[in-house]
């Protein structure tokens, strides 16, 4: 058992011996073993608690079941083996168990909610060699809308620029236009992209 | 035996050296193996 404990501890494991006996006897033994690096719990008053709760008091004879319980984060018993009194575990078999369960952690996470995204049709015009351009650029990626807001160049792009005279009624930009909105301050720009980018309702 | 899928029940235990250990102190952190085991002086 001692040997295979950095596999549990890599497992996100924690190994937990529960018998019958009293501290006392526990603290004994360890001893005797030159020291134990996991608790050993005393299910001792009331005799064998905690193994009835789990139906693994074994009455007649007032000793527990040699059996072994993994536990998942969320409380949910996984793994429930009994090998008898007299039997013996595998410990590397137990190892592997436990680095089973320990992957399955997070599958039963809720999907990330998907970012907000911009109103349908929201274009956002920029114009080479311009600060503010790159400011509302750089918001962009900074809030993942790269895939979300399509930029037009009016410096490159003749027809862009024609665009944008269309839908704001001047040249200037940088430009978020959306439906019959044009924006042309940049923080104003900038707080319209946060303010749709992080709207989580949808 | 406790069933594979069945919440387990929680405990707070005395360990060898005196230590309160609860299950649900474990809980949204670890996992945990429950070795259960005859006696003392038999093997884990």
């Amino acid at each position: 058992m001692e040997a295979l404990l950095p596999r549990f501890r890599a497992a996100h494991t924690q190994v937990l011996g529960v018998s019958v006996d009293s501290i006392y006897s526990h603290a004994n033994w360890g001893r005797s073993l030159e020291g134990i690096s996991f608790p050993l719990l005393a299910d001792f008053h009331p005799k064998g608690g905690v193994a009835s709760a789990c139906g693994l008091y074994l009455a007649d004879n007032g000793i527990t079941d040699r059996a072994t319980l993994i536990i998942d984060k969320d409380g949910v018993v996984r793994y429930a083996v009994s090998v008898t009194p007299g039997g013996k575990r595998d410990i590397a078999e137990l190892a592997s168990e436990c680095e089973k369960v320990d992957r399955e952690f997070g599958k039963g996470l809720a999907a990330f909610p998907e970012a907000g995204g911009m109103p349908a049709g929201s274009t956002l015009y920029v114009k080479s060699k311009c600060g503010f351009s790159r400011a509302a650029l750089l918001a962009r990626d900074n809030l993942h809308l790269a895939g979300k807001l399509p930029v037009k160049n009016v410096t490159d792009d003749p027809a862009a620029r024609e665009a944008l005279v269309k839908a704001a009624g001047k040249e200037q930009a940088p430009c978020l236009v959306h439906g019959t909105t044009a924006i042309h301050e940049t923080p104003e720009i900038i707080r319209f992209m946060v303010t749709s980018a992080t709207d989580l309702a949808g | 035996m406790i069933a594979v899928g069945t919440r387990a029940p929680d405990f707070t235990l005395p360990d060898h050296l005196g230590r309160k250990v609860s299950l649900g102190s474990f809980t949204g952190k670890r996992n945990v193996m429950l070795l259960f085991y005859p006696l003392d002086w038999t093997p884990t």
